[in-house]
């Protein structure tokens, strides 16, 4: 029993907690909590269901207990999902509340879908870690998991130092024991695009990791990373090149040339590797 | 002749006694709420710059505070470690209900305190604190309100009620 399995089991309500860990300790990828529906365990890639129904008081007790009871702690909280202790993502579904235009928090909890965090060491070998590596693959497909891996074995290698802008601290979580590379540096918290560039300017490094890039910011601090010399590392979702080049806010990237090596992961875990093409 | 005079000052000492221990429960309302003012202007000065979890902030708010009150923050602190229910209103109604030295206004204030705990963004957080800290100060300003008068009647009235028992039963 490794920690972040113990601590994904603490996020759930007591009662729940020994049918899963009986169901799916080796195998669980989603848990997902619908009010007033019975609660589905997604065991790879199969759906398998509970008799048990979710209740108002499950959902809030997942909540509290992903955030120590302190959403507002959470800073991601009020964007629809918390990263709760060993990683594990609670995504919340719900009544938002807008304020000015801004989501600024959920008011009645509907929906949660809680992804595990997994850690397998040792499923990037093989890669060319040279120059810069863009990972693809649609939700779910180990994206992360792969990253995980390809920086342990960058920092490894690599002369100089890896730092992470980790900002939904998914990589290497808090309270999960996922192994990390001495030579690696990990900023949890703080967006992707401000994350770089503070990495890039204090923690000289010469490989920059980020975690689902989504956003234009993030691909100009990217890109910006690269012309100051340092090596990325990121993942995206998106299929496949084509897709990537469909979308106007990955386009400049993609076209810039900047990385070398494009993995694309599909459902089944495996993946491939190719190179862009214009 | 001395026993009815020794019963006498015995009586008029014992309702001096419960004007004294009214005095002192007064006193004792005001205490807890100026201590629980001063904790929920910590927390929010914690949270506005920190972000702090919530039990990491009872605890850090009970150091703080060194107050009888403090110990209370403490246990609440464990039972949301030990995931005691499913929301801090509930965690903090089940410690009120096993701490029963807590004064009336003082629980009424932490009741309101846990219904506003848990709130998703900062700003309403902050502003859950603020209400309970404004109801605590309405309060201190009801119970500061003729307080040197209200005192002294309480131990005069004690004393008095004590000598006219004392008197009745001579």
């Amino acid at each position: 029993m490794n920690c972040a399995w113990d601590a994904f089991l603490s996020l759930l309500p007591q009662d729940m907690r020994h049918e899963v860990n009986k169901q799916g300790a080796k195998s669980l990828q989603e848990l997902r909590l619908r009010l007033g529906q019975p609660v589905e365990m997604v065991l790879n890639g199969k759906s398998t269901w509970l008799s048990r129904k979710a209740r108002p008081e499950d959902l809030s007790f997942v909540v509290n207990s992903a955030s120590r009871y302190s959403p507002w702690s959470a800073s991601t909280a009020a964007q629809g999902y918390i990263t709760a202790t060993g990683g594990h993502r609670v995504g919340i579904c719900g009544v938002c509340v807008i304020q000015n235009g801004i989501m600024t928090g959920i008011s009645k909890v509907t929906s949660l879908c809680i992804r595990v965090a997994k850690d397998f060491p040792g499923i990037g070998n093989g890669c060319d870690l040279s120059g810069s590596v863009l990972i693809l693959g649609p939700p779910g497909s180990g994206k992360t998991t792969l990253l995980r891996d390809l920086i342990r074995r960058r920092a490894d290698a690599a002369w100089g130092s890896v730092a992470v802008v980790d900002e939904r601290g998914e990589l290497f979580p808090v309270g999960a024991d996922f192994y990390k590379e001495c030579r690696t540096d990990v900023l949890t918290g703080c967006g992707k695009a401000h994350g770089i560039e503070t990495a890039l300017r204090t923690m000289g490094p010469t490989v920059i990791a980020v975690d689902e890039i989504t956003a234009k910011t993030d691909c100009d601090a990217l890109m910006h990373a690269a012309w100051c010399g340092v090596d990325l590392m990121a993942t995206a979702h998106a299929a496949s090149i084509q897709d990537l080049l469909q979308r106007p806010i990955y386009r400049p990237l993609a076209e810039s040339g900047l990385f070398q090596t494009v993995l694309i992961l599909n459902r089944d875990k495996s993946w491939r590797r190719e190179r862009v093409r214009l | 002749m001395s026993v009815k005079w020794i019963g006498a000052a015995l009586t008029v000492a014992a309702c001096g006694w419960f004007g004294y221990l009214a005095v002192n429960a007064y006193k004792r309302q005001e205490s807890y709420l100026q201590q629980l003012s001063q904790i929920l202007a910590y927390m929010a000065w914690e949270l506005e710059y920190r972000l702090t979890p919530l039990p990491e902030l009872c605890r850090k708010a009970a150091q703080q505070s060194k107050s009888p009150l403090g110990q209370f923050f403490v246990q609440l602190a464990q039972e949301l470690d030990g995931q005691a229910a499913p929301e801090v209103a509930p965690c903090m109604s089940i410690l009120l209900s096993k701490s029963g030295d807590i004064p009336q206004l003082t629980g009424k204030a932490l009741e309101l305190l846990g219904e506003s705990l848990g709130q998703y963004d900062l700003s309403g957080q902050l502003k859950g604190l603020e209400a309970v800290e404004k109801y605590c100060k309405h309060e201190l300003e009801k119970l500061s309100y003729h307080r040197e008068e209200r005192l002294r009647g309480y131990q005069v009235l004690g004393l008095c009620a004590g000598t006219a028992l004392a008197i009745l039963l001579i």
